[in-house]
């Protein structure tokens, strides 16, 4: 059966597809599980679903990151994967390291109220030698929005 | 053959055994799977920025078990002369090619160009980044392999808006280096468009180009 990439409902893929609408649930349900389709809505809401012909991996790098703290969404210059831990803290470096517009650097406030382990970012920042950048950053974040207070040990 | 998800796993155990963290480009079948145009492929093909990362990561997989292997047999004598000469390791069934800097002479590298990264996060960092199918397609019409134009084909059919001024403005970028790449490219070209229309203009730029040359 080919499949048209595109968004659906389930009654909408059924009739393209000529299917009842049980196959289509399932046929919906084994793209699902392939990576081939993605669903958004559910309980009240009716369900999308996105099908593609190649399969579908849902960022969590970065820009989710940045995405979900700031109220500024940032459309992705690149996708960006994770597998492992992927920290708040490694996101500011990885902010400043990527240099990209005023846009990312200005969503990048909001992280520092997330920041988890002060120790871990200026390892980091230590590592890879953004000492200047980050407390750049810092101070201008804490001019223009509400920001957490950096522990008086690195305020220096 | 190596699926995405054994590939995955693969580089997150390399990320474990890596000194330091480092960078590379994934290219050819591993940045079809990492884009999601494959499910399996043959060989993980990298490509290093410098010597240092790639002894890094040859290290880390010697750690593993992996083997060097000649590469006679497997490339032409031309290739196994290349300036930037590539390593293969491998362990069973799995086969890692490892590039500096250029692959055959069509020269890569790491800057802003790439779409997708993907970091391995363990003891270390491993960074893979992903180029552009523009640059996938360009370099697989360099070989004259049928399973690289399968490979084209597939990308094509999947993604509509190929940018074909990107593909061949980079090949006219890399044309001093490697003499081929327009002709390649026309080659590739020709055959595609027996399966989807490609512009006569792109063709145009292409000679244009090719003559300029002589």
């Amino acid at each position: 059966m080919k499949i048209v990439p595109g968004k659906y409902t389930i009654e909408l893929f059924a009739e393209k597809h000529n299917l009842t609408r049980d196959s289509a649930i399932n046929k919906l349900s084994k793209l699902r599980k392939q990576g081939y389709a993605q669903v958004s809505g559910g309980g009240k809401q009716k369900r999308i679903y996105t099908v593609s012909n190649k399969k579908i991996r849902e960022p969590n790098g970065f820009f989710k990151i940045l995405n979900k703290y700031s109220p500024e969404k940032i459309i992705p210059s690149f996708q960006h994967y994770v597998f492992g831990k992927y920290t708040i803290e490694k996101a500011i470096i990885d902010g400043l390291l990527l240099n990209n517009n005023i846009r990312i650097r200005k969503a990048m406030y909001y992280l520092f109220n997330h920041i988890e382990n002060w120790k871990r970012l200026f390892d980091l920042v230590k590592k890879h030698n953004l000492e200047k950048e980050v407390k750049k950053l810092y101070r201008e974040a804490r001019q223009k929005v509400r920001v957490k207070k950096i522990p008086k040990r690195y305020e220096k | 053959m190596i699926n995405n998800e054994d590939q995955n796993q693969l580089f997150k155990l390399i990320a474990n055994y890596i000194e330091k963290d480092i960078s590379c480009i994934a290219i050819g079948g591993t940045a079809m799977i990492f884009l999601g145009y494959k499910n399996a492929t043959k060989d993980i093909d990298l490509v290093f920025n410098n010597e240092k990362e790639r002894n890094v990561f040859v290290k880390a997989i010697e750690k593993l078990g992996y083997k060097e292997k000649s590469l006679i047999g497997i490339y032409d004598k031309k290739r196994q002369e290349n300036k930037y000469k590539l390593k293969i390791y491998s362990r069973g069934e799995e086969r890692f090619d490892l590039f500096v800097k250029s692959v055959f002479g069509f020269e890569i590298e790491l800057n802003n160009n790439f779409t997708q990264r993907n970091d391995f996060i363990e003891k270390k960092e491993l960074n893979i980044y992903v180029i552009p199918e523009e640059y996938l397609i360009l370099l697989k019409s360099l070989t004259s392999r049928e399973k690289d134009f399968e490979d084209i084909q597939n990308i094509i059919k999947k993604k509509q808006d190929i940018d074909w001024n990107l593909i061949i403005d980079e090949a006219i970028k890399q044309k001093n280096s490697n003499s081929w790449i327009l002709i390649d490219l026309e080659e590739t070209m020709q055959k595609l468009n027996k399966i989807i229309f490609i512009k006569k203009k792109y063709f145009n730029k292409i000679y244009e180009a090719q003559e300029q040359k002589y």
